[in-house]
């Protein structure tokens, strides 16, 4: 008997279907317009003031007044919420790893990570400051401390729920535990970690704007923003407000490429599943 | 180089459930036994007892005269699970390959090319695609293949074809039988298919239920090498006849 099977059929996409893609394609773009639009209308037909509310015309106007200010600027607070963002990732990973592999850790470690994802950080900049000086520590701290909840919780539930009859396979070649971690757990917390890193990136990049603003570096969006809101600039802080969802975007779109290409195995990255 | 199995006063309870009642067993190497019986009687924990991935509450079993833990750490047993179990990050040859990576200093000096078994099972073109590009049977085969890519003397499988269509099902026997005339081995299988056990085995052990205990040990005279026509004999009509009467049995 043949078992060989026939080889794959390519599928084909129907001409309809790439123009469904198409038009899926735009529909952000439309989104963005339409908020940008009802934005700029708001604010014409109230006449609301600049420091309230600022158009998004004038936005882009004062921008342009200014473009190195405020590209320097952002990339100084991109810098700021990546590194905070990369050590929360880096010890979520140790934390995780440890939480999957001892019930009593993860019953030990869960609370206090409730704490600190709970506590307002906003309340205990100016203690942190204090602690470790102006400049980028504090900035760094901050960052990474209200990234780690988030990334750890991912970790630690995604390694544990490793599937469990690969975990038996692996234990049936008795694997060190490094080798299950590195060649099951972590693949398996993959899907899990990008949910918590999209989480993160808004958190990262806000946690950094805000110790900008008391850090006294003069240093990143956060600066330009606290300094504008003082003297009562609503352009200015506005302007700051629109880099951050810039920054937040791209962050957003480079996670969801990294996404596509290292989670391409998952089913929450294909178009169709076999389900 | 197949190994014999040797069961002693073998016993499993969790807490008071008495899962497997004290049990002996001589498996001769090279042989191929089938364990019958109902779901829940045990089956699946006894099997893992043998690949020491359980620890029996008495008795010992000894495989080629040394223990499960030994043999497992010597990674000269090989296990092929009833869910395939194929990383879904890995392609095919990827997955054929991972019991050998794994643990890979006592990997054995010889053991059969994964990309030749997967040959041997038609998934050559399949190589590169992964596991969710596969249909439930060819997954099934990529996980016959990491089984045997380890060439160890000795493979357990616990009801590798339970979740296929039945014919798919019979596809795989035969192709189960093949590939073991190409790569002998011992082997404990644990099926509750009357037919896939009078196919492959040497000897069907019909299992009752809780706590375990072995009702009838059948021989299986039929010639080899068996292929699917033999399913339409005479003969296998009576040794199915025969299993479903000892089973019927052990389920009253
Ligand atoms: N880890 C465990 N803890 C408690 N009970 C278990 C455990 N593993 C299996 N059992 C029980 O042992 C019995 C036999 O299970 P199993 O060996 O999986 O049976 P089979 O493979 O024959 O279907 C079942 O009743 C099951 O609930
Ligand atoms: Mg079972």
């Amino acid at each position: 008997m043949n078992l060989r099977p026939a080889p794959a059929v390519r599928r084909v996409r129907s001409g309809r279907g790439r123009a469904t893609r198409r038009w899926h394609a735009v529909a952000p773009v439309v989104g963005i317009a339409v908020f940008l639009g009802v934005w700029e209308g708001f604010v014409r037909w109230r006449d609301v003031r600049p420091f309230v509310l600022t158009a998004p015309s004038d936005i882009v106007g004062y921008l342009g007044r200014a473009p190195g200010d405020f590209a320097s600027a952002s990339l100084v607070t991109a810098r700021h919420a990546l590194v905070g963002f990369a050590i929360a990732l880096v010890i979520a990973l140790a934390i995780g790893a440890v939480m999957s592999a001892s019930r009593f850790v993860e019953r030990a470690v869960q609370p206090v990570l409730v704490l600190v994802q709970v506590a307002p950080f906003v309340a205990y900049i100016s203690s942190v400051v204090l602690w470790l000086g102006a400049g980028d520590p504090p900035v760094h701290f901050t960052t990474a401390l209200v990234c780690l909840p988030p990334f750890a919780f991912a970790a630690a539930a995604g390694m544990r729920g490793a599937d469990p009859a690969s975990r038996e396979l692996f234990a049936s070649v008795d694997a060190s535990r490094v080798e299950v971690l590195w060649r099951l757990r972590l693949p398996s917390a993959m899907p899990s970690l990008f949910t918590a890193a999209r989480y993160d990136t808004g958190l990262a990049l806000i946690a950094a704007y805000l110790v900008e603003g008391s850090n006294f570096a003069d240093d990143g969006l956060g600066a330009i923003g606290r300094r504008s809101a003082a003297q009562n600039l609503g352009d200015a802080l506005w302007a700051t407000v629109f880099c951050m969802v810039v920054l937040g975007t791209l962050a957003l779109a480079l996670i969801g490429l990294l996404e596509r290409w290292l989670l391409h195995w998952h089913s929450s990255q294909r178009r169709r599943s076999r389900a | 180089m197949s190994v014999g199995v040797e069961i002693r006063g073998l016993s499993k309870s969790f807490g008071a459930l008495d899962v497997v009642r004290p049990l002996d067993l001589d498996v001769e190497p090279g042989a191929f036994v089938s364990l019958v019986g109902p779901s829940g009687c045990g089956k699946s924990t006894l099997l893992r007892m043998v690949a020491g991935l359980e620890v029996p509450s008495s008795g010992s079993v000894r495989i080629g005269g040394r223990s499960p833990a030994e043999v497992r750490a010597e990674k000269r047993l090989a296990v092929v699970p009833q869910q395939p179990g194929l990383l879904p990050w890995r392609t095919v040859a990827q997955n054929a390959r991972l019991l050998l990576e794994v643990n890979r200093r006592r990997s054995p000096a010889h053991h059969p090319d994964p990309l030749d078994l997967l040959a041997e099972v038609g998934l050559t073109d399949f190589a590169d695609a992964y596991p969710h590009e596969l249909s439930g049977g060819m997954q099934q085969r990529v996980a016959l293949v990491r089984g045997f890519a380890l060439g160890a003397p000795l493979v357990v499988m616990d009801e590798p074809f339970a979740a296929l269509d039945e014919i798919t099902r019979t596809e795989m026997r035969d192709l189960l039988a093949r590939l073991l005339e190409q790569h002998p081995a011992t082997v404990l299988f644990v099926t509750h298919s009357i037919a896939e056990a009078a196919h492959l085995s040497d000897r069907v052990l019909v299992m009752a239920p809780r706590p375990t205990s072995v009702v009838a040990d059948v021989a299986i005279a039929l010639p080899r090498p068996r292929t699917t026509a033999i399913e339409d004999t005479l003969a296998f009509t009576e040794v199915c006849a025969e299993l479903r009467r000892h089973l019927h049995g052990a389920m009253r």
